[in-house]
């Protein structure tokens, strides 16, 4: 119940507000306005990255402008004008990086804490490492002596471009081709920095690593790459978390993120997803356009997806797992929470290719106000996949009249022992169980926050504790005003 | 514009020859498939059935009346040749008074060929507009610019028909011929009748492109049996586009094992509170058949209830489709909709495809879709085997039962057991090819 009582004061906390809105005045420097080969030039210069890379970020530019921007998700939002943006902005302090947190710009540190994240309180309790990403370039790593002892790199994407520039070259854009998706090709042209990490054979990563992406230049496009490398009979857990400051003008954010998993090896990637999601008339909020996906190469191998997306005006996402080794398992769970006019199209894709795989597919996508919210997803077993298994439940509430719930998911199955379920419900709160919190004392808002936690416990369970405990504050506070 | 459409339309479309308010339509229609094309497999709603490239390579014209006898091969009859009914054949896509039985009419009862009531000045207006979703609306058009003839059915107000109708077409001739028909079936409220639609062929290469509009008006209630099994080298479509009044009830129960490739789709929409509508479906397919089994569910308006169940039997290098699409419209509370999808994969080479779809714009609504794709269970198999039974019995009275779900709902107690029996006849098929 502690955690009731909590929903319960955050949703009083934020009453009528996004509660993480709010921007810090930092000079930062840009690239020009506008898209063209001289500002994939000026980035890469600007991270004075190898011609290899330059090379790799052309190509993709060439590729993308051939390219036409997909059309058949569930979503509407107004044209958007890729030369009406900038692509790169970094904090000031780039050029002099500081060695520790003291260093580090107070005002960042304070931005930090205003988001109720102390960064210094995390490491002390939480023994969490934070590879903070501030607009698009690291600002503050911490516990990288002890990761460095156990073997595991955890940096920024732009140093390990220039200290691991072997390990970067052999497996970026392995999982997710430069020509994947129109996104994912904006983004291999233009990105300006993200994490990595490479857990070496054997080693379970000593702690649950975690970045916060912020959002805080105005109409600065965020182009994050990921790339989580995990040796043979290595784990790791991987924490991402967002909140950007409000603003007017909508952002575009088009992340890609790769996962690969060789033999015997885990990944479990957690995401909370809080970007601003425009105000109660759809003016504003991130647009974010992401491509995650998972390849588990090697045989006994698995990776799970868990997000809470509870932000963004227009989100674009599919978490996916290739489930290429054998006995290699794909877990996707998800909340996604829309309110007033947020449109989400969301799902996953589980492609099982080796033999003995299984996946697993839990999401729960609950819709308020004039809100729009769709699961798409795909389980596809080919011809040699023998005995592989999917399980998909996919159930949609919708709190309010006007709002609506979509569920597409495609099924293909060519490998007969392969065996395939899949079932989805949508259905509104119950008037019963909330006339019953009711009646025990609890306001109208407290008490859908209760059910829909109970709605969403399948995949609240699954998040790492101190996750758990924000995502459920989340539930509440997205969820604000959407009764009575 | 499509180049493979325009010389289709050339071969196969109808003059403007018929009455005006047709002809209007039938051009509209031609201007509009033209434009289309063939679905391929780039249209979302044909993307497991590229009808563009089934259709392809092929210099398709129109069938030619058959006259004479109609020799049946063996095992291939009508189902429901010993039921009592009025009704309708048509051979080649051409009506054929002297197999139909349309005497004695009751009162109040319009049964005939869409040619004859096309010349008694009859108008089918509100039916030649009705394109369906945009998933059937290409194949609409195709069936207006090309379709002579059909069955119209129209029953007066409160009619209870206690015969059943029978719309049987056989097609023994192929050839890369076409048959385009169209059906008209219009229930006035309080009318209720049984539809038995046979579609049995063996002529080898053809294409048959069935529209059936049908409307039910307050309270009615049509209960419609359809066998399909065309020949294993046809390329069937088969469309109902239906609007189902207050009340009303639709219930349709098919079988399907025949043809190369086939689409058997349905669009249903609601048109008055506290109706109900089902379609069912059960296929069985072997070599490298293909069945695509479409179903759209409109609950335009509240409280009505709909159902949706799919399932397949896939042999050899059989592939099987399933698309289901439930639309719950802003405040069309109190909504049921159910829709499954099962298949059975009894090859390696067999594949299935389900997308059961979901779009919901109201709250206060129950909603539910599942789907399940795999073989056999083998636990089950193994305690009917040491049980002494053989393996091929013990595998046929296990897909019966899966069957059971489509087959046993069907309400007409001798057209139930008449599609039982063709669904035991294709097991024997199978053995006997196993020997």
């Amino acid at each position: 119940m502690v955690a009731t009582r909590e929903t319960v004061e955050a949703v009083d906390e934020a009453v009528g507000k996004y509660k993480y809105g709010f921007s810090t005045d930092i000079e930062s420097e840009k690239a020009p306005k506008g898209l063209n080969e001289d500002t994939v030039r000026f980035i890469s210069a600007k991270k004075n990255e190898p011609e290899w890379m330059l090379e790799w970020r052309l190509d993709a530019f060439r590729r993308w402008q051939t390219m036409e921007e997909p059309d058949w998700a569930k979503v509407n939002y107004p044209k958007i004008d890729y030369q009406d943006a900038y692509y790169y902005s970094a904090p000031k302090s780039d050029d002099d990086r500081p060695k520790s947190l003291d260093e580090v710009d107070p005002k960042l540190l304070e931005t930090y804490e205003k988001l109720g994240i102390p960064l210094v309180e995390q490491m002390a309790l939480a023994g969490v490492a934070v590879d903070a990403v501030f607009d698009s370039v690291s600002v503050a790593t911490t516990f990288k002596e002890r990761l460095a002892e156990a073997g595991v790199i955890f940096c920024s994407f732009s140093e390990a471009v220039q200290d691991h520039p072997e390990l970067v070259r052999q497996y970026l854009g392995t999982v997710v081709p430069v020509t994947d998706n129109y996104f994912a090709t904006l983004n291999s042209a233009v990105f300006s920095d993200g994490s990595f990490v490479f857990v070496p054979k054997g080693v379970r990563c000593p702690m649950e690593l975690s970045t916060y992406f912020r959002i805080n230049e105005a109409d600065t496009g965020q182009f994050e790459r990921t790339l989580i490398i995990v040796e043979d009979g290595a784990y790791v857990s991987y924490l991402e978390g967002c909140t950007a400051p409000m603003r007017d003008e909508h952002q575009l954010h088009a992340a890609v993120v790769e996962l690969v998993c060789l033999e015997d090896a885990e990944i479990k990637y957690s995401t909370v997803q809080n970007w601003y999601p425009g105000d109660e008339d759809g003016k504003g909020g991130i647009y974010n356009f992401v491509t995650k996906r998972g390849d588990c190469r090697g045989d006994n191998s698995k990776i799970s997806w868990t997000q809470v997306e509870t932000g963004s005006a227009v989100t674009w996402k599919y978490p996916s797992c290739v489930l290429r080794g054998d006995n290699s398992v794909g877990e996707f769970y998800s909340i996604a929470i829309s309110n007033n006019l947020q449109q989400v199209d969301s799902g996953t894709k589980m492609i099982h290719l080796g033999k003995n795989t299984s996946s697993r597919i839990i999401s729960k996508g609950i819709s308020a106000g004039r809100s729009s919210s769709t699961y798409r997803g795909l389980v596809s077993v080919h011809k040699k996949a023998e005995d592989a298994r999917n399980f998909t439940q996919c159930d949609s509430l919708l709190i309010g009249d006007r709002c609506s719930a979509h569920t597409v998911p495609y099924i293909e199955s060519k490998n007969p022992s392969a065996v395939l379920e899949h079932e989805a419900t949508t259905s509104k709160l119950s008037e019963d169980q909330l006339f019953y919190c009711r009646q025990r004392g609890l306001d109208e808002e407290e008490a859908v926050a209760l059910l829909v936690n109970g709605f969403c416990r399948d995949v609240l369970q699954q998040l790492p504790m101190e996750f758990a405990v924000e995502a459920q504050k989340l539930v509440g506070i997205s969820l604000e005003g959407s009764v009575g | 514009m499509s180049d493979q459409a325009l010389t289709y339309l050339d071969a196969n479309s109808v003059a403007a020859e018929g009455p005006a308010w047709l002809d209007v339509r039938r051009k509209a229609a031609r201007a509009s498939f033209a434009d289309a094309g063939f679905p391929h497999r780039r249209v979302e709603a044909w993307r497991y059935t590229d009808l563009s490239r089934l259709v392809a390579k092929t210099d398709w014209h129109p069938a030619v009346p058959h006259d004479g006898a109609v020799l049946v091969p063996e095992g291939r009859s009508n189902p429901f040749a010993g039921i009592a009914s009025h009704k309708l054949v048509f051979v080649n896509g051409f009506f054929r008074q002297d197999l139909s039985e349309l005497d004695d009419l009751p009162a109040g009862v319009e049964i005939l060929p869409l040619e004859a009531a096309l010349e008694r000045g009859t108008k089918f207006e509100s039916a030649f507009d009705a394109n369906g979703p945009e998933a059937m609306a290409p194949i609409a058009a195709l069936n207006t610019a090309c379709a002579r003839d059909g069955a119209v059915i129209r029953l007066s107000e409160g009619i209870q028909l206690e015969q059943p109708v029978q719309l049987i077409h056989y097609t023994p001739d192929g050839g890369a011929t076409v048959a385009h028909t169209r059906n008209v079936i219009e229930l006035a409220a309080g009318a209720s009748m049984t539809l038995l639609e046979a579609q049995i062929g063996w002529g080898g290469a053809y294409l048959v492109d069935r529209v059936t509009n049908l409307n039910l008006g307050e309270r009615a209630s049509l209960t419609h049996v359809r066998l399909e099994d065309e020949d294993i080298d046809a390329v069937h479509l088969s469309t109902v586009l239906g609007d189902v009044g207050a009340d009303a009830s639709y219930i349709a129960n098919t079988l399907a094992i025949g043809g190369r490739a086939g689409r058997l789709q349905s669009a249903l929409h609601f048109a008055g509170e506290g109706a109900h509508a089902e379609s069912n479906t059960a296929y069985l397919l072997r070599e490298t058949q293909h069945l695509d089994s479409t179903i759209v569910v409109d609950h335009a308006v509240p409280g009505c209830t709909s159902g949706a169940l799919a399932k397949g039997v896939l042999d050899d290098e059989a592939t099987g489709v399933f698309q289901g699409k439930v639309i719950v419209a802003p405040h069309a509370q109190k909504s049921d909709a159910k829709q499954m999808s099962n298949a059975l994969l009894l090859s390696r080479d067999a594949a299935m495809n389900a997308k059961p779809e979901l779009e919901i714009y109201a709250d206060d609504v129950q909603c539910a879709h599942g789907s399940t794709i795999g073989e056999l269970d083998g636990d089950a198999l193994f305690y009917l085997r040491s049980r002494g039974i053989e393996e091929q019995t013990a595998r046929q009275m296990l897909i019966s039962a899966f069957l059971g779900d489509v087959l046993e709902q069907i309400s007409h107690e001798v057209a139930r057991d008449a599609l039982s029996e063709r669904a035991s006849q294709w097991f024997e098929a199978d053995s006997e090819g196993e020997v």
